[in-house]
Parts: structure tokens; C-alpha cells; sequence
């Protein structure tokens, strides 16, 4: 068992996660309440990640952000960070590929908030913020919960985009589903199933308690 | 006029100038043509009820929302005791928060997730959290709800309670306005009975202005001071409701507020007694008429009538009479003037009776009743017919109307 590659699993993941979390609140929300011209575009862009193929976006992401693209050239020389083959790339692509997971099951439970509690509470003198965290918050949190579990279950089996734009360098780029993938080539079998059998186990005990607590949680109108 | 009276309904944009007297109450003036029209100017009092009526998509729900400060007029003022809400001449604006409005929304929208008293105490996050739960309680208290119902979520409230818990919330604002839309219209019968009761209750006790949006005439005659009434965005005419159906401004208003008996005449001009004109009461066109009619065909007849003297000769009108002004009477008892007819439906509906008469001579026209149980000679007059000729049968009789009551109104190119 490669425990480095576990821990940096978990550690993208939950990297991945903070980053994403308010960020996939605030564009869901806004979604989810309002009305402009271009929104079918906006959506279809979140939900590209969702149906390209890994490899393609991890391409991409490796042509644009690498140290060969006029950004990741700007990024070397004004902040001395490079994204390709390393944590931090690890995680701007994750956070790309996640953007979907997060943003839809987010969407989803702020539309299903009927419109006429926000102006309740406009009137009964709630404030933004109050009416955001005493009445959409509590009725969304199911959706919360199961953006945050697809999220995370999500990063810890990624593996196109993580070999495109990491590749499968111990310690910073070799994530368990990597880690797999190198014991299979060794001929190493006994090992990938180890780690196979973890990935498989905690993406269903996540997802089951994740149904089981949206279930529970979901308030009844 | 005093400063309360209604501005003038309808049509000209008016600026509210500096001339405008001191404004206590709940003052709105509305003039805009998207994203929905809405134009009109009305008024309510401190203590009063005044309900907006009209047909779905009228723009009842809009105004009240602008009221809440939920929408925002293109052009526009409300004023509540004499405080701006919301100015577009001066740019003035009072967001909903701020506004101390108690609305009660059409479905209540109370908050799922929270208890009844945790509902009520989120209109009091400006007190400390015990004193908010101490007032909650007394709201709901207050509108009749005990002590297991304030701890239930809505969803296990009947309809009633969550009524009672929307107003309790809309109460817990301390409101300067209270507005309520389409309060009643998801209870049933006997709910409603209960919160006409704590509606008057509660307008004796607040002192505030009061409006109420609905589309049940009956609702709103039984409760509200004054009807404004609203079409397409548009406020047609506003008054008592006993002004409005004796005095309908036009066809349109007429016909909102539910009057049947509206027909088509042609003004004749004045006529002795002073004060009076002669209104000729044109029916359908002959082609239309029944056989009778091709054979023997007679002048339509015509009526003296009260004359406002806003009136043309010769001008095409509408005009209503209303149910009361109506008499039937046997055939036998007819006198000059009374016109000949026949009982064509006579529908007993519990305590009222709905009935139609055609008349059987010039201008053909059918006359709608709708009979409480207090006319006995009337009713006399029908439960003797019905058991003898059946509920449809043609029974002649003679129809005897008070024309003092006719109001005339001019037909107007929409």
C-alpha cells in the first residue's frame, strides 16, 4: 500500500474542496436566482468538464498553464509558481475538473428554494446575509452535502487529468489512482488491489452516508 | 375634499406637486408602462381596509409588491404616514427591510425548516433571542394558535394555522402597513369564517392601513371600506363598494364587479322632472331576436331615468340596474310600464336563488336575479310557479323595474 500517494489523495481533495466550496456556492447561488442573457452559455461551461474527456482537459490544461504557455511563463517569473508536474498545478485541474460536481448539485438545491421565503425574509428585515445562513443555507444544505461527497470522492479517483498535468512524481503528483495504475505496470498486482479495494470502499460508504444523510436532512414543505 | 380622499383614478400621469395635502396613511401613486403596466393613484387610511380587485393578471400582486418594496416602479411614489418608501422623481428608496411591512403571502411562505415560533421570532432578529421567543409566543398567542401548534413545523399545520402563522409573523413586524395577498383564498368555509373574526379583531387593535388583494367579490365587499378596482395594470375606479355597483364608471367596472344586469341603451335626452332623461333600451340586434320579434316588430321601450347630465342625445350607452331594483310580479297584477316576460330558469342554490327572465317583447333582453331568502314576496311568487311547471318551464310574468335606480354610463372606444 502507498500510503504517500493516499495522503496526497486526501490532501487534493481536500485542497480541492476549500477552494471550490465558496466558490461553487456563490456561482450556484447565482444561477439558481437569477436571469441574464448568456446563462445557457455560463452553464454549458460548467458542465463541459463533465463530458470532456479527461485526457483532452488535462491536455489543455498542460498546453495553457504550462511552463512552455504565456501564462505559466508569467506565473514562473512574477510568483515563481510552476503548474505543471507539481501540487499546486495538481490542484488548479482538479479544481477545474470538480467545477461541475460542485456547482450543479448546488444550483439544483437553491432553485428548488421557493422564491417567495428570500422575499419573506427581505420583508421580515432580514439582511442578505441573514436570510443566506437562516433560511437558504438550512434548506440547501442537503445539496451542500452532496456537492461536498461527489466533490471529494470525485479527486480521490481522478486520474486523466492527473497524469496529463502531473504526471507520476512520488510525494507530489502520485495520487492513489496513479499509484494503481504504476503497481499494474510493475506487475504488481497484490499492491493495486489493496489500493483498489480502499478507492472502492470509501467512494461508496461516502456516497451511501452522503444519500442517507440527504435524506434525513431534507425538511419536508 | 379631505387629505384622505382617493386622487382622481386612472388616465393622466399625475405629478404629486407640493400642493399635496399633509399624507397620513398609506399614500400610492404608480405610472408605468413596462415591465408591466401599472397606472393609478389610490389611497387608505389609518384604520381602514381597502381591497384591490380584479381579474388574475390585473396587477393586483404588483402593487403589492411595490408596496412591500419588492418591485420597483419605473416611476412612482408611496408614502406611508407622510415617510417616502419609495420616490422616483427624487430618487428616494426604503428597501423592504427597512419599510416595516407586515405582508402575508398568497401561500404564506413560511420558512419549512423552522417551527412556527421560530418563524414568527425571525421577523424579531433585532431583539435578544429570549426576549424574541417571549414575543413570538405572544404573537401567536395572539392569533389563536397553542402552545403544541407553535411548536409544530408548518408542514404539520392545517392550512388555517399557517395563515394564522404568516400573520402572526406579518403582526410581529410592529408593521405601519399591513398588506395581504389573497389571504383566504386556500382555507376552506369554515377557516374562513375564523379569520374574517380575527381580521376585524385585529383592525380595530392596529389602527394601520390595510390592504387586502383578492379576486372574490363577495370577500371583498364583506371586508374592506373601499374597493379599488383594477384592469390590466390599470386602477379603473375606486370607492365604497355600494358606490361602485350602484355607479360603475364604465362596462368594464361593471362587469369586474360582477353586475349581471348590464344592457345597452341609446340617451334620449332630458325630460320632466328636472333631473331626469329618457334612456331608450336598445336589445340585441332583430336578427338575433326570436321569431316573435319578425312578426309583430315594436319599438324598444323606453325608460325615465336619473340624469347626471354628462350625457349626448342620441349617444350609444351601457347601463345596469340592480337586482333589488327588479320586481316580478303575476301577470295579473301587471301595470302600465312593466315590461312582459317569462321565468326561463329558476336554480335554487341553499339560501339563494339564482333566476333569468326573457322577456317575451321588445328588446328581448334576459334579466339575471340572484334572490336571498329575505324576498318573500318574490320567493312566494316562485315556489309557487316551480312545483306546478317544473324548474324549466316558461312561466310568463310581468317585470316591474325601478328605474330611479338605473345607472347610465357612456360607451367609450377602448
Amino acid at each position: 500500500m502507498d500510503w504517500q500517494a493516499v495522503r496526497l489523495s486526501v490532501e487534493l481533495a481536500l485542497v480541492t474542496w476549500l477552494v471550490l466550496l465558496p466558490a461553487g456556492l456563490a456561482l450556484g447561488r447565482w444561477l439558481a436566482t437569477t436571469r441574464f442573457a448568456g446563462k445557457a452559455a455560463v452553464e454549458a461551461l460548467v458542465v463541459l468538464p463533465l463530458v470532456l474527456p479527461p485526457t483532452v482537459l488535462g491536455y489543455y490544461l498542460l498546453v495553457g498553464l504550462g511552463a512552455a504557455s504565456p501564462v505559466g511563463a508569467w506565473l514562473a517569473t512574477h510568483f515563481g509558481v510552476q503548474l505543471s508536474f507539481s501540487f499546486t498545478g495538481l490542484v488548479v485541474a482538479s479544481v477545474v475538473f470538480n467545477i461541475p460536481f460542485m456547482v450543479q448539485p448546488i444550483q439544483r438545491a437553491f432553485e428548488a428554494i421557493p422564491r417567495d421565503l428570500a422575499e419573506a425574509a427581505a420583508v421580515s428585515g432580514l439582511s442578505f446575509w441573514q436570510t443566506l445562513w437562516r433560511v437558504e443555507l438550512p434548506l440547501a444544505w442537503p445539496g451542500l452535502l452532496s456537492a461536498t461527497v461527489l466533490t471529494f470522492v470525485h479527486t480521490l479517483g481522478e486520474f486523466g487529468v492527473v497524469l496529463m498535468m502531473g504526471g507520476n512524481i512520488p510525494g507530489e503528483t502520485r495520487t492513489v489512482a496513479i499509484a494503481i495504475y504504476d503497481r499494474v505496470q510493475a506487475f504488481d498486482l497484490a499492491g493495486a488491489d489493496r489500493m483498489a479495494l480502499l478507492l472502492a470502499v470509501a467512494s461508496l460508504v461516502a456516497v451511501a452516508a452522503s444519500f442517507f444523510a440527504s435524506a434525513r436532512l431534507t425538511v419536508r414543505r | 375634499m379631505t387629505p384622505l380622499d382617493p386622487q382622481p383614478a386612472t388616465g393622466e400621469p399625475q405629478a404629486p406637486g407640493p400642493a399635496e395635502p399633509a399624507s397620513l396613511g398609506l399614500q400610492v401613486q404608480v405610472e408605468q408602462a413596462a415591465p408591466m403596466p401599472l397606472s393609478g393613484a389610490f389611497a387608505c387610511a389609518a384604520g381602514e381596509m381597502l381591497a384591490l380587485v380584479g381579474p388574475s393578471g390585473a396587477g393586483k400582486t404588483s402593487l403589492l409588491r411595490l408596496m412591500a418594496g419588492l418591485l420597483r416602479p419605473r416611476q412612482g411614489r408611496v408614502t406611508v404616514d407622510g415617510e417616502v418608501w419609495v420616490d422616483t422623481a427624487t430618487g428616494q428608496w426604503l428597501p423592504p427591510q427597512r419599510r416595516h411591512v407586515g405582508l402575508v403571502f398568497q401561500h404564506y411562505a413560511l420558512m419549512p425548516h423552522l417551527d412556527a415560533c421560530d418563524n414568527v421570532a425571525l421577523s424579531l432578529l433585532h431583539l435578544p433571542g429570549p426576549e424574541r421567543q417571549a414575543q413570538a409566543r405572544h404573537w401567536l398567542d395572539h392569533v389563536g394558535l397553542d402552545a403544541a401548534q407553535q411548536k409544530r413545523r408548518p408542514a404539520a399545520l392545517s392550512g388555517g394555522q399557517q395563515q394564522r402563522v404568516a400573520m402572526a409573523r406579518a403582526l410581529a413586524r410592529q408593521p405601519r402597513l399591513l398588506l395581504l395577498d389573497e389571504p383566504f383564498a386556500a382555507v376552506d368555509q369554515m377557516t374562513r369564517q375564523g379569520l374574517y373574526r380575527l381580521l376585524a379583531d385585529l383592525r380595530r387593535e392596529l389602527a394601520i392601513p390595510i390592504v387586502l388583494v383578492t379576486h372574490d367579490l363577495h370577500e371583498a365587499r364583506l371586508l374592506a371600506d373601499r374597493l379599488v378596482v383594477l384592469d390590466q395594470g390599470r386602477v379603473l375606479q375606486q370607492g365604497t363598494p355600494a358606490a361602485i355597483h350602484r355607479a360603475p364608471r364604465n362596462a368594464r367596472v361593471a362587469d369586474l364587479v360582477g353586475l349581471q344586469n348590464r344592457f345597452e341603451g341609446r340617451w334620449l335626452g332630458p325630460a320632466e322632472p328636472q333631473g331626469t332623461g329618457r334612456l331608450q333600451w336598445t336589445g340585441p340586434q332583430l336578427a338575433q331576436r326570436p321569431a316573435a320579434a319578425h312578426a309583430a316588430p315594436q319599438q324598444d321601450p323606453v325608460l325615465l331615468v336619473p340624469d347626471k347630465r354628462r350625457l349626448e342625445p342620441g349617444q350609444a350607452v351601457n347601463w345596469v340596474i340592480p337586482g333589488e331594483a327588479i320586481e316580478l310580479v303575476e301577470p295579473a297584477r301587471r301595470q302600465a310600464g312593466d315590461l312582459d316576460g317569462v321565468v326561463s330558469q329558476v336554480r335554487h342554490l341553499g339560501e339563494i336563488t339564482l333566476c333569468t327572465v326573457d322577456l317575451t317583447g321588445p328588446p328581448w333582453a334576459r334579466l339575471t336575479l340572484t334572490l336571498a331568502g329575505a324576498r318573500p314576496a318574490l320567493l312566494g311568487t316562485l315556489d309557487a310557479l316551480s312545483p306546478s311547471v317544473g324548474p324549466d318551464a316558461l312561466h310568463p310574468v310581468a317585470v316591474r323595474l325601478d328605474t330611479r335606480l338605473v345607472h347610465v354610463m357612456p360607451v367609450r372606444s377602448a
